[in-house]
């Protein structure tokens, strides 16, 4: 089940929408912020201007100290047109010669030795920005520093400022806009891709499991690679299946149609002997069928299980000796000598116990069945790398020119067909879903033998597992 | 009503007690023709005569307000306006003056109300400052002549030729020339002061008139009574609107536009901050400026526009703001110098030598 999550698109816009919107925030702040340093700059040379166009305007007349404020200040200081207009000067003694007795400057002495002394100040509790600047009075009888003070109300710098910080905004605003729209568009392209695979899944026909091909950027690569994986697996998973069906379709119909023969047969015959023997022959083919439904079963859950990729650890000499003991049934009808032989007392495989056992136990059936006269030995023996399983028998064997044939499923050993011979193909299977090797061995001192090799899980490695080391 | 008649009573007193904080107002009542259901104080630096027609014409349009004009001298509305100011309260709706350094100096000291409309909108940008005080006239200064005490020849159309003619015929002037007294006239010390700005003859001019023994007036009305008397031949920066009202009555006099520059003011208007509801003072601030109240208060009174023709007989251009003469005085933060003590000090100083210089002659 697929859960719907949240639009990856609106995710993506949001955070980015919040990025945006967070630096438009602080972009404007510090437009509005340098706009009034701009703006008070600007403005603050003007008042400077007035301010020492007034001092320079101070003079001493018949010892007396006069001023006469040039019209030119007062024209400097209406360019802020909206502005309105305060000021003072005061003599060295500290009187004032002219303009707003009630004007105070924060400035002091030593900070006007500077030069002119700028700062926001208010005047009669309206805001206003002051300038104070100070001119040496020449005469020896009133020798001092007189001070000009030029206040001015914001308005124009406001406005200045304002205007400086809206047209900012708006380039930061037509930025953002712009960021979005390209953010909006790269989202799109960046998942257009994925609306290609959806077109090119949906397109086929439902039985088509061949590996995608549409062309895709390096980011979207890996997930197609994964379909492609997955459809591969599972089109070797159906073909697996089909191939299955059709030959166990196959398989059951012949004897179960000589079964519904022989039956017939039975319920025409009147004859007791005859009657006797066609009944042991109905029984015969039942038992013969029952075993091979067994072996069909059994064969799909091996397909099945080699799909498993989850292997455990197995102690093939324990698995061995289990198996050998559960497949030899009560009676044979006729004597064999059955025997075990383990060289090592524990070998570990990795690999999956089911299928191994039903590997082996098949192994061993068809060795009772179609091969030991008189002798059955299994045996299980190691070396540095591998684990293996011979099954040795002293009957006839299985021809050389045979061997390819037989590892197929439904191919007999026995041309007479008797029994299908899946057991060996089951077998094969399972060993090489355990990348183990399935071989078997011409007539030796001892017999013919089919040899299971797998690959030891602790080969190689000094670090042996832990259980191994119990007492 | 009861307090304001309780304040005539007590300026009244005032008076007669000879207190000089109290500030002489000539209190004249228009009451309103269709009942009256608020009022207007109007306190204005004007002659009444001039802001009748106008006062008529607005209560025609609103019948239902009375208008108590209160008129003063210059100087004297100033004093009011900013006492007024500093208290906080004040009993004006609208103050009214041709000292427009005094209304600029009361916006200054952010006594006046900010207010826009259509009408204040349309009032060219020199005639307003800050949305707060509106110049509704257009009003120059000029010269008027006795036309029988001058002969044609002797007509002066620039300020050189008056030099000149001065000059030329000293004795024939002297005593006939007549102007403001700056140091009582606001307006005769805002055109004074805007003279020295803009030409280097003022000197000479102030010079030439100590020595011809000119005659000085407080007032507009007293320099054209002069005239048309003929105890003086000659009137220098007079009042262009008052001098054609004089002319428009009957008196001998012409009048002339001088040709190199022309000083022109707007009577402007304001009201104080701090009234509550000030709907009757926007509303007359508003006809003022409005077509309709230009239109009257240019028939009537003021006879002057910018670009209206001048009125007949009137010597000049064919109107002010044509051949590039045209200097108005511009409502703004520059009139400020104009209020300067120190510089008004020296200013008037200087004025007071040049004029006794020529009587120590």
């Amino acid at each position: 089940m697929i859960a719907r999550g949240q639009s990856l698109f609106r995710r993506l816009s949001l955070i980015i929408a919040t990025v945006l919107l967070l630096g438009a925030i602080i972009l404007t702040t510090a437009a509005w912020y340098y706009a009034r340093v701009a703006a008070d700059d600007a403005y603050d040379r003007l008042l400077v201007g007035a301010a020492l166009q007034i001092a320079d305007a101070i003079s001493v007349q018949d010892g007396k100290i006069g001023v006469e404020p040039p019209v030119s200040a007062f024209e400097t200081l209406a360019l802020a047109r909206n502005d309105r207009i305060f000021y003072q000067v005061r003599d060295p003694s500290g009187a004032v010669l002219t303009g707003n007795d009630d004007l105070r400057s924060t400035a002091t002495p030593s900070s006007l030795s500077q030069g002119p002394v700028v700062a926001d100040g208010r005047y009669r509790q309206i805001p206003v920005r002051m300038v104070t600047v100070r001119r040496l009075v020449p005469e020896p009888a009133a020798q001092g520093w007189a001070t000009v003070t030029v206040a001015q109300t914001r308005e124009a710098r406001s406005a200045l400022a304002e205007d400086l910080t809206a047209k900012a905004s708006l380039l930061v605003l037509a930025m953002c806009g712009l960021a979005l729209i390209a953010m909006m568009i790269a989202v799109r392209q960046a998942l257009a891709p994925l609306r290609v695979i959806d077109r090119a899944l949906r397109s086929r026909e439902p039985k088509d499991l061949t590996p995608l091909d549409v062309e895709v950027p390096r980011e979207i690569f890996v997930l197609v690679t994964s379909i492609n994986h997955f459809m591969e697996r599972l089109s070797r998973r159906i073909g697996l299946m089909n191939r299955f069906i059709g030959d166990a379709a196959h398989q059951i119909r012949t004897p179960l149609t000589a079964l519904i023969a022989q039956v017939d047969l039975l319920s025409t015959e009147t004859n007791p002997t005859r009657q006797e023997r066609q009944l042991a022959r109905v029984q015969e083919r039942a038992t013969e069928l029952a075993r091979l439904t067994n072996q069909l079963l059994s064969h799909a859950m091996v397909i099945h299980r080699a799909e498993i990729d989850q292997f455990e650890p197995v102690d093939l000499v324990g698995l061995a000796r289990r198996t050998l003991s559960e497949a030899v049934p009560l009676s044979l009808g006729r004597p064999v000598e059955i025997s075990f032989e383990a060289k090592v007392e524990q070998v570990l495989i990795e690999g999956d116990v089911v299928s191994l056992r039903e590997a082996l136990a098949n192994i061993i059936h068809n060795a009772l069945k179609h091969g030991a006269r008189s002798r059955l030995t299994v045996r299980v023996s190691a070396d540095a790398e591998r684990a293996s399983v011979e099954v040795i028998d002293d009957g006839p064997g299985i021809p050389v020119a045979n061997w390819n044939r037989v590892r197929e499923p439904f191919q007999s050993g026995d041309p007479a067909g008797t029994g299908s011979g899946l057991g060996l193909s089951i077998a094969v299977d399972v060993v090489r879903a355990h990348e183990g090797e399935l071989r078997f061995r011409e007539h030796s001192g001892e017999g013919f033998a089919v040899v299971l090799t797998f690959r030891r899980l602790d080969a190689g490695s000094h670090a042996s597992p832990p259980f191994l080391q119990e007492p | 009503m009861l307090l304001r008649l309780i304040g005539a009573v007590l300026s009244c007193c005032g008076l007669l007690a000879g207190l000089p904080a109290v500030l002489a107002a000539e209190v004249t009542r228009f009451p309103a023709p269709g009942g009256e259901q608020s009022v207007i104080a109007i306190h204005a630096a004007t002659d009444l005569a001039a802001m009748k027609p106008l006062i008529q014409d607005f209560q025609a349009l609103i019948p239902t307000v009375s208008i108590e004009y209160n008129e003063y001298v210059t100087n004297d509305l100033f004093a009011a306006a900013q006492k007024a100011c500093a208290a906080g309260e004040s009993p004006m709706d609208i103050v009214l003056s041709s000292s427009v350094d005094q209304l600029v100096a009361l916006v200054n000291q952010g006594c006046a109300l900010s207010f826009r409309s259509p009408q204040t909108a349309q009032t060219p940008s020199w005639a307003k400052w800050r949305d707060e005080i509106f110049g509704f006239t257009i009003e120059p200064a000029v010269i008027v002549f006795n036309r029988t005490l001058v002969p044609p020849e002797d007509i002066p159309r620039t300020r050189g030729e008056l030099l000149d003619l001065l000059r030329a015929k000293p004795d024939r002037y002297d005593g006939k020339i007549g102007s403001y007294d700056i140091t009582e006239s606001g307006i005769g010390y805002l055109f004074a002061s805007y003279d020295a700005r803009t030409s280097s003859t003022y000197g000479r001019l102030l010079e030439a008139f100590g020595r011809a023994h000119a005659v000085v007036h407080c007032c507009t009305s007293d320099v054209l009574a002069d005239l048309a008397a003929g105890r003086i031949a000659l009137g220098y920066n007079l009042l262009g609107s008052y001098a054609y009202g004089a002319l428009r009555a009957g008196a001998p006099i012409g009048i002339v536009i001088p040709r190199d520059y022309n000083l022109v003011l707007s009577r402007a208007v304001l009201i104080p901050a701090g009234r509550h509801r000030p709907v009757g003072a926007l509303r007359f601030v508003d006809y003022l400026l409005s077509e309709r109240g230009q239109r009257v208060g240019r028939e009537a009174s003021f006879f002057f526009g910018a670009e209206t023709p001048l009125p007949p007989e009137v010597d000049g251009p064919m109107t002010l703001s044509m051949g590039g003469t045209f200097n108005p005085i511009t409502i703004g933060p520059e009139l400020l110098v104009v209020q300067d003590r120190a510089r008004r000090a020296r200013f008037l100083e200087e004025w007071r030598r040049s004029m006794r210089g020529a009587d120590g002659q």
